[in-house]
């Protein structure tokens, strides 16, 4: 236990010594500050005013909006960008911590000490997601507090959408440490990963893609890869739903189900495995 | 009494790639290292040395054939709890201090933070860097690196240490304090493996040495087993005369007497069957008016040993007919 807990620190250690940290949080911390310049607008200040003297409501052209559902639809669009940018940021931040481990020098001095293989892999896949959710918390705790600040409306679920985000970056995190234990390249788990990312978000419309393919086999090629990859776009479309619950259009209530949580953890859990399993047989 | 470290018929194989060629890495080492003993194990580049440490730590499979540390397979990373490992090129994370390093590794080991706390001040005046306890690794020039990667070998306080190339970029006199330390260490009980391709190190510091060439073991001995010179033909001790008087009637005499002799850079090379035989050649010689100043058996440098080794083993290489390969590994 002692063993693992300094490899964890070790993460945060190396994060921090390499920059990643700081620029993880730099960048994190830009689009908060965007967020604060903008809901400081004058516009925004001013339809806010409005409203307090008015009512609830927010006069937005000939239109009345009501400001509890304008401010849940803000913060479900920010959620699912937050989704796609906290992946991207979590998955730059933390795939060298595999190739790096793998380097002829330093595999050495973690592997001679009395540490499984597994154990040592999965300690390093720990750290790397702790220091996700340390951004992706930050992230979305600031912009929540920001919006309660500002608008004095207190909407949790907008800070508990940080959960489906997690979830989907341990996923892609499990593929990245997958492919850096096959390739020793942060570069190759970087552009895999995203691609991943891409083509899975791209999959979520099987059926018209494999509708337009003119194979019958590519057709069950376009199904199957759907439904082994993560759900990519499914859980950017949970993030949305979650956050605006039941003020949500009833189309986006009905995608939250639980196959893609479901198919995406499998994935996860699947990669996790066999990058443990090539870890473990490897020789260094 | 438990072997500290053990290896039994000890085979490795790579695979070039998948379905590519085989290289055989090892071919069926057999060798021991008792508790207090320092081991040196030697051999070209390619021999197996390497390997067979990795081995050893679980960093490399065996093909077949058994490795253990006291005791306990090699396999079982709980076999390293009281192992201590410097590897060759090690490179220690360049934002660490040296206290962050050696606690890190420490925890790693399984050592509590206060034993850490206490041991690392010590353990770093130890090695010559307690000044530099607080300064990042990064800084380090290469022998202070080493030093460090002693210290972390050491910081759990193991009973087996396996160190390669543990003086490499180290000045001479820090490689003096480093054998000093070796031997410090052995004799508190401690069983040292020491990997080097410094000869002069090996034969300073150890009590045995192993010569692997081509993944097989080509001599195995006490240095002065390996290093004792005899004449191959006769099995006569070779013995450096420095005398005044001796001329080639004497020499001739000699010859006469059984023995082997020649001059040789402005001393004689004797060759003797025995102590008393050589007593026979010295009665000789100063009937004959010679003044002896210095009479010392002639050894073999490990250096010499080892060439000669990897030469045989080429030679045999060229021609695979030959059946002189086995009985010229034996020394």
């Amino acid at each position: 236990m002692r063993a693992l807990a300094a490899n964890i620190e070790e993460v945060f250690r190396e994060a921090a010594a390499r920059w990643t940290l700081l620029a993880y949080f730099a960048l994190s911390s830009l689009f908060i500050l965007l967020f604060a310049v903008a809901v400081n607008l004058d516009v925004v200040n001013g339809a806010l005013a409005g409203a307090k003297i008015f009512g609830a409501n927010v006069q937005m052209g000939r239109q009345s909006v009501d400001l509890d559902k304008l401010v849940l639809g803000f913060e479900s669009g920010f959620a699912g960008f937050l989704y796609v940018v906290g992946t991207f940021l979590a998955i730059f931040a933390t795939a060298h911590l595999v190739p790096r481990l793998q380097e002829k020098g330093t595999i050495d001095l973690y592997l001679s000490r009395p540490v499984g293989r597994v154990p040592l892999l999965l300690s390093r896949y720990l750290g790397g997601l702790l220091l996700s959710a340390s951004n992706v918390v930050y992230l979305l705790g600031a912009m929540w507090l920001l919006v309660i600040w500002k608008t004095h409306l207190v909407h949790p679920r907008f800070f508990f959408a940080a959960g489906i985000i997690l979830f989907g970056i341990a996923a892609l995190m499990a593929f990245a440490f997958l492919v850096g234990t096959l390739t020793s390249s942060t570069a190759v788990s970087i552009m895999a990963t995203f691609a991943l990312f891409f083509v899975s978000a791209i999959l979520s419309n099987h059926d018209r893609i494999a509708a337009a393919v003119s194979t019958e086999w590519a057709a069950q090629l376009v199904h199957g890869l759907y439904w082994v990859f993560p759900k990519t776009a499914q859980l950017g479309g949970a993030v949305v739903a979650l956050v605006m619950g039941d003020e949500g259009p009833r189309r986006m209530r009905d995608a939250l189900t639980l196959q893609p949580f479901l198919t995406t953890g499998l994935f996860g859990a699947v990669c996790l495995t066999l990058a443990c399993l090539r870890f473990r047989r490897k020789d260094f | 009494m438990t072997a500290a470290i053990e290896v039994r018929g000890l085979q490795k194989t790579y695979r070039e790639g998948l379905g590519g060629r085989e290289v055989r890495a090892l071919a069926g080492i057999d060798f021991a290292v008792q508790p207090g003993e320092l081991f040196g194990l030697l051999g070209p580049n390619g021999a197996g040395k390497t390997t067979t440490v990795k081995i050893l730590l679980g960093l490399t499979h065996a093909t077949s054939g058994e490795a253990s540390l006291l005791g306990l397979p090699a396999s079982d990373p709980e076999s390293r709890r009281r192992v201590g490992y410097l590897p060759e090129g090690h490179r220690f994370p360049g934002y660490l201090t040296a206290r962050q390093t050696l606690s890190v590794f420490g925890r790693m080991s399984g050592i509590d933070h206060a034993t850490l706390k206490a041991r690392i001040p010590g353990l770093l005046e130890r090695v010559q860097l307690a000044d530099w306890i607080d300064v990042k690794v990064k800084k380090f020039s290469k022998g202070m690196t080493q030093r460090l990667g002693l210290a972390s070998a050491l910081v759990h306080d193991p009973e087996v240490l396996l160190l390669d190339e543990p003086t490499d970029g180290v000045d001479p006199v820090g490689r003096r304090e480093i054998r000093d330390l070796l031997r410090a260490e052995a004799a508190k009980g401690r069983a040292v493996l020491l990997n080097s391709h410094l000869l002069s190190e090996i034969e300073l510091t150890c009590d045995r040495v192993a010569v692997l060439r081509k993944g097989q073991m080509a001599a195995m001995g006490t240095v002065e087993e390996l290093t004792k010179r005899e004449e191959k033909k006769d099995s006569l001790n070779v013995y450096k005369l420095v005398a005044s008087g001796i001329d080639d009637a004497v020499l001739a005499a000699f010859r006469e007497a059984g023995a082997g002799a020649e001059r040789v850079n402005g001393h004689f090379r004797v060759a003797a069957r025995d102590p008393r035989h050589l007593n026979v050649l010295i009665d000789v010689a100063r009937q004959r008016g010679a003044l002896l100043t210095e009479l010392t058996p002639e050894k073999s440098t490990l250096e010499d040993v080892f060439v000669d080794l990897v030469r045989a083993g080429d030679s045999a290489d060229a021609a695979p007919s030959s059946p002189s390969r086995k009985s010229e590994s034996a020394l």
